[in-house]
């Protein structure tokens, strides 16, 4: 069997096993056992610990503490439990009161931003590899000023005399070249706005002189580069910026956690 | 009207001479000088005479004693003869590995591995005072020609601890590295104070080889006495032959060369022009011709190429200790009523340097001795490329048609640890150059870009290449391999800045950096210029755990793989 199918498959069963087995200490205990939230509680809070620490890992490269590929598949599958731990710690009823719903609703953005981070970071690599040529992030700007600066020169330059490619220049191009657009349209895999712009090129090419048409063809060229730049940027800005939400609500969260250990203990005397 | 055509003089070989200086006076000299006074002149071609080739390939250099000629492990292009003086070769043990200007290999100890907590506060590239020391007991020097020479301060103290061997003035050494491209296994320093060396290039060596009986025969002799015996004894298919069988296949065993020598600096030009294409490299063997016997690579790559259409595909490559033309022999040899020609082409990517058994020694001595499960399937005339692909079919079928050709056309089958990227996995979130940053010195060694096909990408990182051709030349050893055929590294105490491998490394994995000093201001000399030091990945080897960009990717989108056989990548890709 390939590694990565082994990998998930094992995965998988150790999420089915621990959620079983949770469940049914659940089923037989919950009732019983006089410390429960106390013990799910740690639990929990041991569990979100280890998620936590796997950003650590990422900060401590030199020490040999294992393949983060390893660390990764660990919190993905431990991150799962973190759910059916919580809702087993909260006895599968909704929340009540201001600090335990925000309590709450952070832990769910933060399983929530990770199941999206994992989503997009098993999507979107396979689709930047197909489209737009390898970019690196922080240079698509510098590229998307080189674009500019040739189309501008095509349309508008002192070599530049067709009247009307110089109009659709202003008129459609200028903006598209300006900055990055159409992130969303990216993001759902539209090409809209390219095909439109190409098809109103299309239609100069048909109608222009042989000179014009060499120009079209060169701007329809830059067009492409820059849907392309366009198309990277929005992909690569989105696997960064999940992370943006689920580092920072990880420490909110656990400052919530922390308030929450104080509450419990300074005013009911112990988990019940 | 058709622009007008830039005319140039026709580049010639001898362009560019080894040593301008080298005049009249000192090319008469080594003509009334053994060996080349006992050469024929008449025997050499018009457009490669003795003299010239003397007066063009070769340098007269001059030592002091204790100045190191030569590093055991370094990788040499020329050979030396020793005119006047001597010099001695160090037999056992070893010279230690800061005697050679090189750092001694070894882990990070608990404390430095600690103490990188500390890096993102620190300087980039910076340097304590005492990390850039050199070792007491080896001294510097520049000399007149401005070369940069080191060597030994204690003599006495190598000559008490290490078994030692005098050379005179006659003695050739350094002609099996050159011609075979392959590493130093001594090292040898001046004797005296007066030692003068005649130091040939390789092309010139070649030459003399090649219209030179006695020479040709006098290195033959000390190839096959010193390097052959031991290499062919470490071949699979003659390991069931017994002592005189393997020195009868010994004493018929051809040697040749093919290729460009010097291929790292033109390979790029052709690669970007797109004119690096099987048909232009020299055939090793050619499909179709009778397969009078078979290759063995000794260093080097060859490319294992089929006939299409007008031009030739590529169907696999083979490196250093593997063989070509095993099957077809087998066959003939099998079934005496069918024979086959070869069934594939071999070409020479790059320098190759390479060993052939002829066929009859073949048949007669080392077929017969191989068990029937070791011989090769016999050629058939039912195999196709679907169904029953032949052997060196498969691996074509495997990786791929555009990624063979990839790594083909860009010598990336040369690294040993090249970072190869999964484009399909790899999320661009560059915790590999974090990682890699942490880890050295708070400035990555590598960048996270480089040329790709299909789903994968070769990062723009040092290869550790198998002929690391950025070793050669380097004046003060401070580039070396960690170990006989482990990692290169740089040490930058000895590091001098000359950018000798920066320039030579065709895959431009060497960065030069301004180092600057703990307090963050760059390091300067007495005249006020900044100190540069080569830097480049060293595959962590310092570090516990392996190399820390491999280890920081959470996709398994990165690792680290030998493209010397495509094995491990084989499996990679399909995992």
């Amino acid at each position: 069997m390939k590694r990565f199918r082994r990998q998930t498959l094992t995965g998988l069963v150790a999420l089915l096993l621990a959620t079983a087995g949770t469940l049914w200490l659940y089923a037989h205990y919950c009732p019983r056992l006089p410390g429960y939230a106390f013990l799910t509680g740690w639990a929990l809070l041991t569990v979100m610990l280890l998620l936590t620490f796997y950003n650590a890992r990422k900060k401590l490269p030199f020490l040999p503490l294992g393949n983060s590929e390893t660390w990764l598949q660990i919190h993905i599958y431990l991150g799962c439990f973190s759910v059916v731990l919580f809702l087993v710690h909260l006895k599968f009823h909704l929340p009540h009161g201001g600090f335990e719903i925000t309590l709450a609703a952070l832990f769910a953005l933060v399983s929530g931003s990770g199941f999206f981070g994992l989503f997009f970071s098993r999507v979107l690599p396979r689709r930047l590899a197909t489209r737009g040529g390898e970019v690196i992030f922080e240079k698509i700007p510098a590229l998307r000023h080189g674009l500019r600066t040739a189309a501008e020169e095509l349309a508008l330059g002192p070599t530049a005399k067709s009247p009307a490619i110089g109009e659709f220049y202003l008129r459609r191009l200028v903006p598209f070249f300006a900055g990055p657009r159409d992130f969303w349209r990216h993001l759902a895999e539209s090409r809209r706005t390219v095909t439109a712009l190409l098809a109103e090129l299309d239609d100069l090419h048909r109608t222009g002189s042989e000179a014009e048409r060499a120009t079209v063809d060169q701007l329809a060229a830059l067009v492409r580069q820059k849907d392309g730049l366009d198309y990277h940027r929005a992909l690569q800005l989105t696997l960064k910026l999940w992370l943006f939400v689920h580092i920072p609500l990880t420490y909110g969260l656990l400052i919530f956690t922390a308030l929450h250990l104080a509450l419990v203990f300074g005013f009911s005397g112990g988990a019940r | 009207m058709p622009p007008a055509a830039t005319i140039l003089e026709r580049p010639q070989r001898w362009d560019a001479a080894f040593d301008p200086a080298m005049g009249d006076d000192a090319v008469d000299r080594l003509l009334a000088t053994e060996p080349f006074s006992g050469m024929k002149a008449e025997a050499f071609p018009k457009r490669t005479p003795l003299r010239e080739i003397l007066r063009n390939d070769t340098r007269i250099l001059r030592f002091r004693k204790g100045e190191i000629i030569v590093r055991q492990g370094d990788y040499g292009t020329s050979a030396f003869l020793i005119l006047r003086g001597a010099t001695r070769v160090v037999l056992k043990p070893d010279l230690a590995p800061a005697l050679l200007g090189r750092q001694a290999p070894g882990k990070k100890g608990v404390f430095r591995t600690l103490s990188q907590f500390l890096n993102g506060w620190r300087p980039p590239e910076s340097y304590s005072r005492a990390r850039l020391k050199q070792d007491a007991a080896l001294g510097a020097r520049v000399d007149e020609a401005l070369e940069t020479r080191v060597f030994l301060q204690d003599i006495p103290r190598v000559l008490d601890q290490h078994r030692t061997e005098q050379m005179i003035a006659g003695d050739f050494f350094g002609e099996i590295a050159a011609l075979s491209r392959m590493p130093r296994t001594s090292t040898i320093f001046a004797d005296s104070d007066d030692a003068e060396l005649l130091e040939i290039r390789w092309q010139g060596l070649r030459d003399l080889m090649k219209y030179d009986d006695a020479l040709r025969r006098h290195i033959n002799r000390i190839y096959r006495e010193r390097a052959l015996a031991s290499y062919l004894r470490a071949t699979p298919i003659f390991r069931y032959l017994d002592k005189d069988q393997l020195a009868r296949v010994a004493e018929a065993v051809e040697f040749a060369t093919f290729g460009d020598y010097d291929w790292s600096g033109e390979y790029k030009r052709l690669a970007q022009a797109g004119s690096v294409r099987p048909e232009k490299e020299p055939a090793i063997v050619t499909e179709g011709d009778y397969p009078n016997g078979i290759v063995l690579l000794r260093a080097g790559f060859a490319r294992v190429s089929q006939k299409t259409g007008g031009g030739e595909r590529t169907l696999n490559y083979i490196g250093a200790g593997q063989m070509f033309g095993l099957r077809e022999i087998a066959h003939n040899w099998q079934t005496k009523t069918a024979p086959v020609n070869f069934q594939f082409s071999l070409r020479a990517i790059g320098y190759t340097h390479l060993l052939i058994v002829p066929t009859r020694v073949m048949e007669e001595i080392v077929l017969p001795s191989l068990p029937p499960d070791d011989l090769p399937s016999p050629v058939t005339a039912t195999e196709t490329e679907t169904d029953t692909p032949p052997p060196e079919m498969v691996m074509r079928q495997k990786v791929g048609a555009e990624i063979l050709e990839f790594l083909t056309e860009n010598r990336f089958f040369n690294g040993t640890a090249t970072m190869v990227i999964d484009l399909d996995r790899c999320t661009r979130c560059d915790d590999c150059v974090r990682a890699c940053a942490a880890t050295h010195d708070n400035n990555p060694r590598f960048l996270r870009h480089g040329p790709s096909a299909g789903r994968l990408m070769i990062a723009n990182a040092c290869m550790h290449c198998a002929d690391p051709v950025c070793m050669i030349g380097c004046p003060t050893g401070a580039i070396h391999r960690e170990s006989f055929a482990g990692q290169v590294v740089i040490n930058p105490a000895t590091c001098i800045g000359c950018k000798s491998c920066f320039n030579n490394c065709p895959y431009d994995a060497i960065r030069m950096v301004d180092v600057r000093d703990q307090a963050g201001e760059f390091m300067v000399d007495q005249e006020m210029k900044p100190i540069t030091k080569a830097t480049k990945c060293d595959l962590c080897v310092e570090n516990h755990g392996g190399p820390a960009c491999q280890r920081a990717c959470p996709h398994g989108a990165l690792t680290r793989l030998n493209l010397n056989n495509l094995d491990s990548l084989t499996r990679w890709l399909q995992k």
